[in-house]
Protein backbone atom coordinates (compact mmCIF):
# COMPACT_ATOMS: atom_id res chain seq x y z
CA UNK A 1 0.00 0.00 0.00
CA UNK A 2 1.39 3.60 -1.07
CA UNK A 3 2.12 5.23 2.03
CA UNK A 4 -0.01 7.80 0.65
CA UNK A 5 -3.14 6.55 1.23
CA UNK A 6 -1.98 6.87 4.90
CA UNK A 7 -5.32 8.91 6.33
CA UNK A 8 -3.19 11.62 7.48
CA UNK A 9 -1.51 12.20 3.84
CA UNK A 10 -4.86 14.00 2.61
CA UNK A 11 -4.14 17.25 4.67
CA UNK A 12 -0.11 17.88 3.73
CA UNK A 13 -0.06 16.29 0.45
CA UNK A 14 -3.94 17.78 -0.72
CA UNK A 15 -2.87 18.70 -3.96
CA UNK A 16 -1.13 16.50 -7.12
CA UNK A 17 2.31 19.00 -7.34
CA UNK A 18 2.66 18.56 -3.94
CA UNK A 19 1.89 14.67 -4.22
CA UNK A 20 4.37 14.80 -6.91
CA UNK A 21 7.08 16.76 -5.23
CA UNK A 22 7.31 13.91 -3.02
CA UNK A 23 7.74 11.65 -5.30
CA UNK A 24 10.60 13.24 -7.02
CA UNK A 25 12.42 13.00 -4.03
CA UNK A 26 11.66 9.86 -2.92
CA UNK A 27 13.00 8.75 -6.92
CA UNK A 28 16.46 10.58 -6.21
CA UNK A 29 16.71 8.83 -2.82
CA UNK A 30 15.87 5.33 -4.46
CA UNK A 31 18.61 5.71 -7.04
CA UNK A 32 21.29 6.96 -4.81
CA UNK A 33 20.44 3.88 -2.37
CA UNK A 34 20.50 1.60 -5.75
CA UNK A 35 23.39 2.68 -7.26
CA UNK A 36 26.00 2.84 -4.34
CA UNK A 37 24.34 -0.19 -3.42
CA UNK A 38 25.30 -1.51 -6.79
CA UNK A 39 28.87 -0.05 -6.30
CA UNK A 40 29.05 -1.52 -2.78
CA UNK A 41 28.49 -4.78 -4.37
CA UNK A 42 31.28 -4.70 -6.44
CA UNK A 43 33.41 -5.31 -3.59
CA UNK A 44 32.12 -8.54 -3.20
CA UNK A 45 35.33 -11.01 -3.20
CA UNK A 46 37.71 -8.31 -3.19
CA UNK A 47 37.54 -6.15 -0.28
CA UNK A 48 41.00 -5.89 1.99
CA UNK A 49 39.72 -8.92 4.09
CA UNK A 50 37.45 -11.42 4.42
CA UNK A 51 35.28 -9.71 7.56
CA UNK A 52 34.84 -6.26 5.77
CA UNK A 53 34.19 -8.31 2.38
CA UNK A 54 30.97 -9.84 4.41
CA UNK A 55 30.54 -6.39 5.79
CA UNK A 56 30.23 -4.50 2.97
CA UNK A 57 27.99 -6.74 0.52
CA UNK A 58 25.48 -6.65 4.17
CA UNK A 59 25.88 -2.97 3.46
CA UNK A 60 25.22 -3.26 -0.35
CA UNK A 61 21.84 -5.93 0.10
CA UNK A 62 20.49 -3.32 2.76
CA UNK A 63 20.81 -0.30 0.19
CA UNK A 64 19.16 -2.05 -2.33
CA UNK A 65 16.34 -3.33 0.03
CA UNK A 66 15.99 0.53 0.83
CA UNK A 67 15.75 0.87 -2.88
CA UNK A 68 13.18 -1.26 -3.17
CA UNK A 69 10.98 0.29 -0.18
CA UNK A 70 11.51 3.91 -1.86
CA UNK A 71 10.77 2.74 -5.35
CA UNK A 72 7.10 1.58 -3.66
CA UNK A 73 6.49 5.00 -2.55
CA UNK A 74 7.53 6.88 -5.81
CA UNK A 75 6.52 4.53 -8.46
CA UNK A 76 3.92 6.07 -10.41
CA UNK A 77 0.78 4.64 -11.77
CA UNK A 78 1.66 1.25 -14.15
CA UNK A 79 5.30 1.44 -12.51
CA UNK A 80 7.10 -1.05 -10.27
CA UNK A 81 10.36 -0.99 -8.36
CA UNK A 82 12.13 -3.46 -10.84
CA UNK A 83 11.27 -1.67 -14.01
CA UNK A 84 12.14 1.89 -11.79
CA UNK A 85 15.43 -0.28 -11.14
CA UNK A 86 16.13 -1.68 -14.33
CA UNK A 87 13.97 -0.01 -16.89
CA UNK A 88 15.19 3.72 -17.14
CA UNK A 89 17.78 4.83 -19.63
CA UNK A 90 20.57 6.91 -17.37
CA UNK A 91 19.22 10.36 -18.20
CA UNK A 92 15.78 8.95 -16.25
CA UNK A 93 17.61 8.44 -13.29
CA UNK A 94 18.11 11.27 -10.53
CA UNK A 95 21.24 9.88 -8.19
CA UNK A 96 24.17 12.10 -7.46
CA UNK A 97 26.77 11.62 -9.57
CA UNK A 98 28.79 10.94 -6.38
CA UNK A 99 27.53 7.51 -5.72
CA UNK A 100 27.76 6.45 -9.75
CA UNK A 101 31.61 6.78 -9.42
CA UNK A 102 33.56 3.96 -10.06
CA UNK A 103 34.94 2.46 -6.75
CA UNK A 104 38.37 3.53 -7.16
CA UNK A 105 40.86 2.22 -4.40
CA UNK A 106 39.64 1.37 -0.85
CA UNK A 107 39.95 4.77 0.81
CA UNK A 108 37.59 6.11 -1.59
CA UNK A 109 35.26 3.53 -1.44
CA UNK A 110 34.92 4.10 2.61
CA UNK A 111 35.29 8.27 1.97
CA UNK A 112 32.79 8.03 -0.13
CA UNK A 113 30.34 5.40 2.00
CA UNK A 114 31.19 7.80 5.08
CA UNK A 115 29.83 11.49 3.13
CA UNK A 116 26.98 9.66 2.18
CA UNK A 117 26.32 7.62 5.22
CA UNK A 118 26.24 11.33 6.85
CA UNK A 119 24.05 12.79 4.39
CA UNK A 120 21.57 9.88 4.48
CA UNK A 121 21.10 9.93 8.44
CA UNK A 122 20.52 13.91 7.99
CA UNK A 123 17.56 13.33 5.32
CA UNK A 124 15.99 10.24 7.41
CA UNK A 125 16.35 12.57 10.42
CA UNK A 126 14.40 15.36 8.45
CA UNK A 127 11.80 12.17 7.25
CA UNK A 128 11.37 10.84 10.51
CA UNK A 129 10.43 14.43 11.40
CA UNK A 130 7.84 14.43 9.10
CA UNK A 131 3.90 14.93 10.25
CA UNK A 132 3.26 12.35 7.63
CA UNK A 133 3.29 9.25 10.20
CA UNK A 134 3.84 6.57 7.63
CA UNK A 135 6.79 8.19 6.16
CA UNK A 136 8.10 8.68 9.40
CA UNK A 137 7.69 5.49 10.45
CA UNK A 138 8.88 4.42 7.14
CA UNK A 139 12.15 6.54 7.99
CA UNK A 140 12.57 5.13 11.11
CA UNK A 141 13.00 1.49 9.83
CA UNK A 142 15.61 2.26 7.55
CA UNK A 143 17.88 4.31 10.17
CA UNK A 144 18.17 0.48 12.02
CA UNK A 145 20.60 -0.36 9.03
CA UNK A 146 22.03 3.24 8.29
CA UNK A 147 22.83 2.77 12.06
CA UNK A 148 25.22 0.10 11.23
CA UNK A 149 26.42 1.83 7.79
CA UNK A 150 27.51 5.23 9.48
CA UNK A 151 29.29 2.95 12.00
CA UNK A 152 31.24 0.58 9.89
CA UNK A 153 32.20 3.39 7.60
CA UNK A 154 33.34 5.65 10.64
CA UNK A 155 35.72 3.39 12.07
CA UNK A 156 36.97 2.14 8.43
CA UNK A 157 37.66 5.87 8.22
CA UNK A 158 39.12 6.91 11.51
CA UNK A 159 41.45 3.59 10.94
CA UNK A 160 42.52 4.82 7.58
CA UNK A 161 43.13 8.34 8.75
CA UNK A 162 45.47 7.32 11.60
CA UNK A 163 47.39 4.67 9.75
CA UNK A 164 50.29 6.41 8.05
CA UNK A 165 51.29 8.99 5.61
CA UNK A 166 50.17 6.90 2.31
CA UNK A 167 46.68 6.24 3.84
CA UNK A 168 46.47 9.53 5.31
CA UNK A 169 47.28 10.80 1.94
CA UNK A 170 45.13 8.18 0.20
CA UNK A 171 41.78 9.63 2.03
CA UNK A 172 42.71 13.08 2.05
CA UNK A 173 42.75 12.64 -1.66
CA UNK A 174 39.52 11.28 -1.65
CA UNK A 175 38.06 13.87 0.51
CA UNK A 176 39.43 16.41 -1.66
CA UNK A 177 38.29 14.33 -5.06
CA UNK A 178 34.73 13.88 -3.72
CA UNK A 179 33.50 16.64 -1.48
CA UNK A 180 31.93 18.95 -3.91
CA UNK A 181 30.00 15.43 -5.35
CA UNK A 182 28.94 14.82 -1.87
CA UNK A 183 27.67 18.50 -1.45
CA UNK A 184 25.85 17.74 -4.45
CA UNK A 185 24.04 15.39 -2.73
CA UNK A 186 21.92 18.56 -1.63
CA UNK A 187 20.24 19.23 -5.08
CA UNK A 188 16.83 20.39 -4.46
CA UNK A 189 14.28 18.18 -6.14
CA UNK A 190 11.61 19.83 -8.51
CA UNK A 191 9.21 21.25 -6.30
CA UNK A 192 10.93 21.14 -2.71
CA UNK A 193 9.69 24.46 -1.50
CA UNK A 194 6.04 23.53 -2.01
CA UNK A 195 6.62 20.36 0.07
CA UNK A 196 8.19 22.55 2.80
CA UNK A 197 5.84 25.37 2.91
CA UNK A 198 2.96 23.10 3.45
CA UNK A 199 5.09 21.28 6.50
CA UNK A 200 5.18 17.92 5.12
CA UNK A 201 9.04 18.82 5.27
CA UNK A 202 10.91 19.61 8.42
CA UNK A 203 13.73 21.28 6.62
CA UNK A 204 14.54 21.44 2.53
CA UNK A 205 17.86 20.16 0.73
CA UNK A 206 19.71 24.00 1.44
CA UNK A 207 18.87 23.27 5.77
CA UNK A 208 20.11 19.50 5.09
CA UNK A 209 23.19 20.19 3.22
CA UNK A 210 24.18 23.00 6.42
CA UNK A 211 23.01 20.29 9.14
CA UNK A 212 25.52 17.86 6.95
CA UNK A 213 28.41 20.22 6.85
CA UNK A 214 28.12 21.14 10.60
CA UNK A 215 28.05 17.14 11.27
CA UNK A 216 31.07 16.12 9.11
CA UNK A 217 33.27 19.28 9.52
CA UNK A 218 33.97 18.76 13.00
CA UNK A 219 34.82 15.02 12.91
CA UNK A 220 37.30 15.24 9.43
CA UNK A 221 38.76 17.92 11.72
CA UNK A 222 39.17 15.54 14.90
CA UNK A 223 40.74 13.29 12.24
CA UNK A 224 43.34 15.34 11.25
CA UNK A 225 41.73 16.07 7.47
CA UNK A 226 41.35 19.36 5.47
CA UNK A 227 37.93 19.57 4.86
CA UNK A 228 38.06 21.24 1.21
CA UNK A 229 37.04 24.80 0.17
CA UNK A 230 33.65 24.38 -1.66
CA UNK A 231 34.10 25.02 -4.99
CA UNK A 232 30.25 25.46 -5.21
CA UNK A 233 27.73 22.82 -6.10
CA UNK A 234 28.23 20.87 -8.77
CA UNK A 235 24.90 19.85 -10.12
CA UNK A 236 23.42 17.39 -12.57
CA UNK A 237 22.64 13.97 -11.13
CA UNK A 238 19.62 15.36 -9.63
CA UNK A 239 18.51 16.13 -13.63
CA UNK A 240 19.53 13.65 -15.27
CA UNK A 241 23.28 14.69 -16.56
CA UNK A 242 25.23 12.04 -15.45
CA UNK A 243 28.94 10.82 -16.05
CA UNK A 244 29.57 7.61 -18.20
CA UNK A 245 30.05 6.02 -15.23
CA UNK A 246 26.06 5.36 -14.90
CA UNK A 247 25.95 4.36 -18.17
CA UNK A 248 28.66 1.54 -17.70
CA UNK A 249 27.16 0.73 -14.54
CA UNK A 250 23.60 -0.08 -15.73
CA UNK A 251 24.71 -1.55 -18.64
CA UNK A 252 25.95 -4.03 -16.89
CA UNK A 253 23.34 -4.04 -13.65
CA UNK A 254 20.37 -4.56 -16.29
CA UNK A 255 21.87 -7.17 -18.59
CA UNK A 256 20.13 -10.05 -16.99
CA UNK A 257 17.04 -8.29 -16.78
CA UNK A 258 17.48 -7.01 -20.36
CA UNK A 259 17.38 -10.50 -21.30
CA UNK A 260 14.20 -11.18 -20.78
CA UNK A 261 12.29 -7.92 -19.26
CA UNK A 262 8.82 -9.64 -18.82
CA UNK A 263 10.30 -12.46 -16.89
CA UNK A 264 8.90 -13.48 -13.39
CA UNK A 265 11.38 -14.05 -10.77
CA UNK B 1 51.50 -28.93 32.39
CA UNK B 2 51.16 -25.80 30.06
CA UNK B 3 48.41 -23.60 31.10
CA UNK B 4 47.99 -20.34 29.47
CA UNK B 5 49.90 -20.27 26.84
CA UNK B 6 49.25 -17.63 23.80
CA UNK B 7 48.86 -18.91 20.77
CA UNK B 8 51.74 -17.17 18.31
CA UNK B 9 50.26 -14.71 15.49
CA UNK B 10 46.67 -14.21 18.12
CA UNK B 11 47.25 -10.49 18.55
CA UNK B 12 44.99 -9.27 15.62
CA UNK B 13 42.76 -12.42 16.06
CA UNK B 14 39.41 -11.81 18.60
CA UNK B 15 37.26 -14.51 19.34
CA UNK B 16 32.80 -13.38 18.98
CA UNK B 17 30.36 -14.47 21.63
CA UNK B 18 26.76 -13.90 20.65
CA UNK B 19 23.87 -13.54 22.86
CA UNK B 20 20.25 -14.80 21.45
CA UNK B 21 18.46 -13.31 24.30
CA UNK B 22 18.90 -10.80 27.57
CA UNK B 23 17.97 -13.98 29.47
CA UNK B 24 20.95 -16.52 27.34
CA UNK B 25 24.55 -16.91 28.12
CA UNK B 26 26.96 -15.54 25.74
CA UNK B 27 28.21 -18.18 23.38
CA UNK B 28 31.41 -18.39 21.19
CA UNK B 29 30.29 -18.84 17.72
CA UNK B 30 33.36 -17.78 15.63
CA UNK B 31 36.25 -15.21 15.08
CA UNK B 32 37.60 -12.17 13.43
CA UNK B 33 40.43 -10.26 12.22
CA UNK B 34 40.75 -6.68 13.84
CA UNK B 35 43.23 -4.61 14.62
CA UNK B 36 41.36 -3.81 17.88
CA UNK B 37 38.10 -4.19 19.55
CA UNK B 38 35.82 -1.76 18.46
CA UNK B 39 37.04 -2.75 14.90
CA UNK B 40 36.12 -5.96 16.10
CA UNK B 41 32.80 -5.56 17.26
CA UNK B 42 31.79 -3.65 14.12
CA UNK B 43 32.98 -6.78 11.71
CA UNK B 44 31.41 -9.44 14.03
CA UNK B 45 27.91 -7.80 13.90
CA UNK B 46 27.63 -8.95 9.83
CA UNK B 47 29.58 -12.20 10.17
CA UNK B 48 27.58 -13.74 13.20
CA UNK B 49 24.48 -11.16 13.61
CA UNK B 50 23.05 -11.08 10.38
CA UNK B 51 21.34 -14.77 10.30
CA UNK B 52 20.41 -15.55 14.16
CA UNK B 53 18.76 -13.53 16.77
CA UNK B 54 20.90 -11.43 18.75
CA UNK B 55 20.94 -8.78 21.23
CA UNK B 56 24.50 -8.42 22.26
CA UNK B 57 28.08 -9.40 21.10
CA UNK B 58 31.67 -9.66 23.25
CA UNK B 59 34.57 -9.81 21.01
CA UNK B 60 37.72 -10.97 23.06
CA UNK B 61 41.28 -10.77 21.86
CA UNK B 62 42.74 -14.25 21.63
CA UNK B 63 46.04 -12.93 23.31
CA UNK B 64 44.04 -11.83 26.64
CA UNK B 65 42.28 -15.71 26.65
CA UNK B 66 44.12 -18.00 28.95
CA UNK B 67 43.77 -21.66 27.90
CA UNK B 68 44.34 -25.15 29.10
CA UNK B 69 46.76 -27.12 26.96
CA UNK B 70 45.34 -29.82 24.79
CA UNK B 71 47.94 -32.08 25.76
CA UNK B 72 46.96 -32.08 29.20
CA UNK B 73 43.67 -32.91 28.23
CA UNK B 74 43.57 -35.87 30.05
CA UNK B 75 43.47 -34.68 33.21
CA UNK B 76 39.82 -33.65 32.73
CA UNK B 77 38.51 -37.28 31.76
CA UNK B 78 38.15 -38.81 35.51
CA UNK B 79 39.65 -41.97 36.34
CA UNK B 80 36.89 -44.24 37.52
CA UNK B 81 32.99 -43.78 35.92
CA UNK B 82 31.58 -40.88 37.97
CA UNK B 83 28.58 -40.84 35.93
CA UNK B 84 26.46 -40.21 39.36
CA UNK B 85 27.77 -36.27 39.20
CA UNK B 86 26.43 -35.77 35.84
CA UNK B 87 23.15 -33.59 36.09
CA UNK B 88 21.39 -34.09 32.82
CA UNK B 89 18.43 -34.93 33.59
CA UNK B 90 18.28 -32.57 36.21
CA UNK B 91 15.52 -30.14 34.83
CA UNK B 92 16.27 -27.52 37.49
CA UNK B 93 19.69 -27.21 36.48
CA UNK B 94 18.61 -26.87 32.81
CA UNK B 95 15.98 -24.22 33.82
CA UNK B 96 18.90 -22.33 35.38
CA UNK B 97 21.15 -22.36 32.44
CA UNK B 98 18.68 -21.71 30.23
CA UNK B 99 16.19 -19.42 31.60
CA UNK B 100 13.67 -18.36 28.59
Amino acid sequence: MALWAAPDAPAVLGDEARREALRAMLLAWADDELILGHRHSEWTGFAPDIESDVALSSIAQDELGHARLLYEQAAGAGQTPDRLAFGRPPEAFRNATLVERENGDWAVTIVRAWLYDCADAVRLAVLAASPLGSFAALARTLEREEKYHRLFSDVWLDRLARAGDDSRGRVQDALDALWDEALALFEAPPGEEALVAAGALAAGAAEQAVRWVSAVEPRLGALGLRVPPGRGVRSGGRSGRHTPALAALLDEMTSVSRSDPEARW
Amino acid sequence: MNLAEITPGAEGVFAVFRQETKNDPHVHVGDVHAPDAEMALVLAKEQFARRDPCVNLWVVRYADIAATSYRDADMLEPSTDKSYRFGGSYREQQRVYRRR
